[in-house]
């Protein structure tokens, strides 16, 4: 009973201490990492988050004439590794958490790019953007390669060499 | 004397479904299912009934049995073993059964996705909840590693219709 009695004071000189949080502001501090977001504008589509992305949360598709960088939250952990791996910058951490949401497909982002197909054998195998960088950096000596798949390129590099020969 | 056949998989019309929503709008009672979890979201969750965030200025309670919960939080990504209990669980829920899948394990299977020991996600045992005969009337994700407590208040908000859901499918062109 006295115990109780005690508590009286105490809880006076504390006060309330219930957020209203849909009412005001949530408690999110400059280091929280939420859900990421890409920059359609930078991306290249190489896949270098897809390959470091713990969950596979990140993912590459071929669909149709696209290739497709889509995101999924439901798997994503929010450790922004693929912030750190990506060599354009164009994935941001964003501090969004209220991501709840009554359809799973509601949950997914794609990045749409154009995609190239071998002229040889016709594989669809890289974004046109990836290789248009690529080639922006090398240069002349990738002109007739560019547009080969790895194993396309690999016969022709060959038959070269023994042409030569 | 003719008995009518109760059918356990008759599924509520949108209308039934808004309308019993309406009878649940006055308070909300909790049941706490971890199906494997890490005890992450857990925690979140005992975050979200301490005072410094008291859910129950809502009317969200946490109740000991499925059979006198409206809602079931479900943290984890299913493993095998909690599989047949949680489809016991689940079918003591009285209708409507809501669901609110909580943390990234229990909706896409998170970095468990493709073990050989978890389902990986609530979604994909929905065919198998269906073939049993256990109807989910609704259900909420809520991602997050672990879900914050402000978002968990937030996804029973879009359970029980009080506000718009903010994320939307996006597929923009590079």
């Amino acid at each position: 009973m006295v115990k109780f009695v005690r508590v009286i004071p105490l809880a006076t000189k504390v006060g309330t201490v219930t957020i209203k949080y849909p009412f005001e502001k949530p408690l999110v501090t400059e280091s929280f990492r939420g859900a990421i977001e890409v920059d359609p504008s930078k991306c290249t589509g190489c896949g270098a988050c897809t390959r470091i992305c713990p969950p596979k949360a990140l993912s590459l598709i071929v669909e149709g004439g696209s290739l497709i960088l889509r995101y999924f939250v439901g798997k994503c952990i929010f450790c922004g590794m693929c912030a750190d791996t990506c060599p354009e910058k164009a994935i941001k951490v964003t501090r969004e958490f209220e991501l709840a949401s009554e359809h799973i497909y509601d949950l997914y982002t794609d990045v749409e790019h154009e995609i190239i197909t071998c002229k040889r054998c016709g594989t669809k195998f890289v974004s046109k953007k990836l290789v248009d960088k690529v080639r922006s950096k090398v240069g002349e000596p990738l002109d007739e390669l560019a547009y080969l798949c790895p194993t396309c390129r690999r016969i022709e590099m060959l038959s070269k060499t023994l042409i030569f020969r | 004397m003719q008995v009518q056949q109760i059918q356990p998989d008759e599924s509520l019309g949108r209308g039934a479904l808004e309308k019993a929503l309406q009878r649940l709008r006055k308070s909300v009672w909790v049941f706490h299912l971890n199906t494997g979890s890490c005890n992450g979201c857990d925690i979140e969750i005992l975050d979200v009934l301490t005072p410094w965030f008291d859910v129950e200025r809502f009317g969200i309670k946490l109740v000991a049995s499925p059979r006198h919960a409206d809602v079931i939080l479900l943290t984890g990504p299913i493993t095998i073993k909690t599989l047949p209990r949680l489809i016991k669980a689940l079918r003591g829920v009285p209708r409507p059964r809501l669901v609110l899948a909580i943390g990234s394990c229990a909706v896409g299977g998170n970095i468990w996705f493709e073990s050989y020991s978890t389902i990986g996600g609530f979604p994909r045992i929905m065919d198998t909840l269906h073939e049993l005969g256990i109807t989910i009337d609704k259900i909420v994700f809520i991602p997050g590693c672990p879900a914050r407590p402000e978002a968990i208040i937030y996804g029973v908000a879009v359970l029980l219709g009080l506000v718009e859901q903010k994320s939307q499918y996006k597929r923009v062109k590079a």
